[in-house]
């Protein structure tokens, strides 16, 4: 008798233990107000123009521009759900003594020009280097319009000389543009 | 009350919190016929016995190496993103999670042999079987979470993503046999049917960002990325909407209809002393050939990325940006493209390694000497195990040490200490109690986190319900 009241005892100590045993203070609904906010750097456009390649036939060339079409990323629906700001930087170190104007418009399906952005590389008098550094911020109207981009043209733009003197195909140094943009995203998961 | 705590436990799993398959507290443990699944050489103490089906075993087992579901899920008003991010950054990616279960669906098994004194134990049954792993992807939650801006120059590694998990039927048929009073040997033979099937455990690659020289930033992609999955297609194929049709499938795949597989465990016991016992075994040591009802995806490819340059057209034989940008989206596209195939393949079982030292003492004083004689005649013992599991990435291990006690005739107890990947506080206990031919015994781990299970980073039960006939009854 005293056998088996201690047996069902133990039996029932584990049985307790095992069903009794306690999940305190936990909160599960937690994890809905989970958002991810990576910010996603990346290379965007980079060149390197000769200081020669202005001229043509003798003639100095006042701009060369290119056109990339067909951008799906901006107008991907990830990108326009989640992604609330961008900085674009541009790096410019030019050994070629004038003045570059650097400007990339950006474009909507229709051709519509969403937004411009623009800056000066200064010219190096010397033929050493001089890097130009610039940044644009898309935030709010800037970043919806370039939600909408889906080409971009880039246009280098070279400034008169102070000297009249121009660039000919024995002309030496170059302007090379680097650049990489920060993506911030914000992702409720 | 009760189902709150049940939703609970299954949201801990939902959460990957998973189980290791260390049964230290049924290694040994003679008196419950199931003891012989952990070695095929345990002799039991029985003379037959036939499992209450679905009823004669029960395991459940969770455990994650670093974290406890209260770390993240704690009521404690903290924001739930920088808890989330102290645990992405705590954990290694060596950390993991894993979830086991297994259920008997039926078994038996029964004493034979020449003469009087029978030499041998056949043993069979069936039983369903899951085992999830899924380590810590501790470089992809920081890619998530942090993105690459601040990982300039990180390698972020591919093989992170290490994740397995199947669901197998189990029929087998062991045997126990006594080669002299030093020595028992077991095998057990095994056929797996796969139920379902998820591995992506060869993972490899990276993936860069750089300082670059062409450009301010250079991305590498190295990517070798495989996903096999088998018996999900038709369960998750949406013209198969029918749930009766899905558990017709399972049903099919539960007896030998899925991907099958042969496997063995193999065991010893050796006595040097009527006191010493040593004892090792080996199990599942098979696989699996998939073949049936594979889905599988791969992403493979390398491409360096510094940007798009624009060449200018007015430029002589230049390629223009929107040349150069359609080759880039080209190749980004073809890199991340994912490759649907359906490609056998072979997985292999968890191997499981048990090994045991136990010396026993406390002879039983027997009033009315009822001549069992294939009783050991000792009250106590105590000893050592060592656990092993073959894993993914490295074994996971845990050391044993317990006490076992006969407490009355018919009623048994094992308390065990465990250090292993989960705790350095892993105390289990466990009972067995015979009430005339039944035997029921319940087995559980981690007993000083029951007091919050939330707190626990590895549980595991045990529990069943036998009818035993001879020797010890």
């Amino acid at each position: 008798m005293l056998k088996s009241k201690s047996k069902n005892r133990l039996c029932f100590f584990i049985f307790v233990l095992t069903i009794m045993s306690c999940v305190e203070d936990v909160d599960f609904d937690q994890a809905e107000d989970l958002t991810l906010t990576p910010v996603v750097a990346s290379s965007v456009v980079y060149t390197d123009v000769e200081a020669s390649r202005f001229s043509e036939n003798g003639i100095e060339l006042e701009q060369v521009s290119d056109t990339i079409a067909n951008i799906e990323i901006f107008t991907e629906e990830f990108v326009i759900d989640n992604l609330v700001r961008t900085e674009l930087i541009f790096e410019a170190t030019n050994t070629i003594n004038r003045t570059f104007g650097l400007q990339v418009d950006f474009l909507s399906n229709s051709d519509e020009l969403l937004h411009t952005l623009s800056f000066d590389a200064q010219p190096s008098n010397d033929g050493s280097e001089v890097v130009t550094e610039s940044t644009h911020v898309f935030e709010g109207d800037s970043q919806e319009a370039l939600k909408l981009t889906v080409k971009m043209v880039i246009t280098l733009r070279l400034y008169p000389s102070m000297d009249g003197s121009i660039l000919d195909e024995n002309s030496t140094g170059n302007i090379t543009l680097r650049s990489k943009g920060f993506f911030y995203l914000n992702i409720p998961v | 009350m009760f189902s709150k705590r049940l939703v609970i436990v299954i949201l801990m799993l939902t959460v990957k919190h998973l189980f290791s398959q260390n049964k230290q507290l049924l290694f040994g443990f003679n008196d419950i016929p199931q003891s012989v699944l952990i070695n095929p050489s345990t002799t039991l103490d029985n003379d037959w016995f036939v499992g209450v089906p679905l009823l004669s075993h029960f395991h459940f087992n969770f455990g994650s190496s670093g974290i406890s579901t209260f770390d993240l899920f704690a009521d404690d008003g903290r924001d739930f993103n920088d808890k989330l991010q102290s645990v992405i950054f705590q954990l290694d990616r060596s950390d993991f999670f894993t979830a086991t279960q297994q259920l008997d669906i039926f078994s038996g098994g029964f004493a034979f042999g020449r003469g009087i004194e029978k030499d041998r134990y056949l043993s069979f049954g069936m039983y369903l079987e899951t085992d999830v792993i899924a380590y810590h992807p501790k470089d992809y939650a920081i890619l998530a979470y942090e993105g690459n801006a601040t990982n300039i120059g990180r390698v972020f590694d591919v093989s992170d993503f290490n994740l397995s998990g199947e669901m197998v039927s189990v029929f087998h048929v062991g045997l126990t046999k006594k080669v002299n009073d030093k020595f028992t040997i077991g095998a057990r033979g095994k056929i797996y049917s796969s139920v379902f099937n998820i591995n992506s455990t060869n993972n490899r690659g990276s993936f860069l960002t750089q300082e670059g020289q062409n450009n301010l930033l250079i991305h590498t992609f190295n990517l070798d990325f495989t996903y096999n999955t088998s018996g999900i297609r038709s369960l998750a194929e949406d013209d198969n909407s029918e749930v009766s049709d899905d558990i017709r499938t399972l049903r099919r795949r539960l007896l030998f209809g899925g991907n099958l597989g042969l496997g063995l465990d193999f065991g010893f016991t050796y006595f040097p002393t009527d006191q010493w016992t040593i004892e090792a075994s080996l199990l599942d040591v098979g696989f699996i050939r998939h073949s049936k009802d594979l889905d599988n995806y791969a992403v493979n490819g390398s491409y360096v990325y510094e940007g798009i340059n624009p060449l200018f057209p007015e430029v002589p034989n230049g390629q223009t940006a929107e040349d150069y940008w359609n080759e880039v989206a080209d190749n980004f596209e073809e890199l991340f493209e994912i490759d649907t195939t359906a490609t056998k393949y072979t997985t292999w079982r968890p191997t499981k390694f048990n090994a045991a030292v136990r010396y026993s003492f406390g002879e039983r004083i027997s009033k009315d000497c009822n001549c069992l004689a294939e009783d050991s005649g000792y009250l106590n013992a105590v000893g050592a195990q060592l656990f092993a599991v073959r894993r993914p990435r490295a074994p996971q291990l845990a050391l044993t040490a317990f006490y076992y006690r006969r407490l009355f005739e018919g009623l048994q107890f094992k308390a065990t200490y465990t250090i292993d990947s989960f705790s350095f506080t892993n105390v289990g206990l466990g009972i067995s109690a015979d009430l005339g031919p039944l035997n029921l015994y319940v087995l559980a781990d981690n007993v000083l986190e029951y007091q919050n299970l939330a707190r626990s980073q590895s549980n595991s039960i045990q529990f069943g319900l036998n009818l035993v006939f001879g020797s010890g009854q």
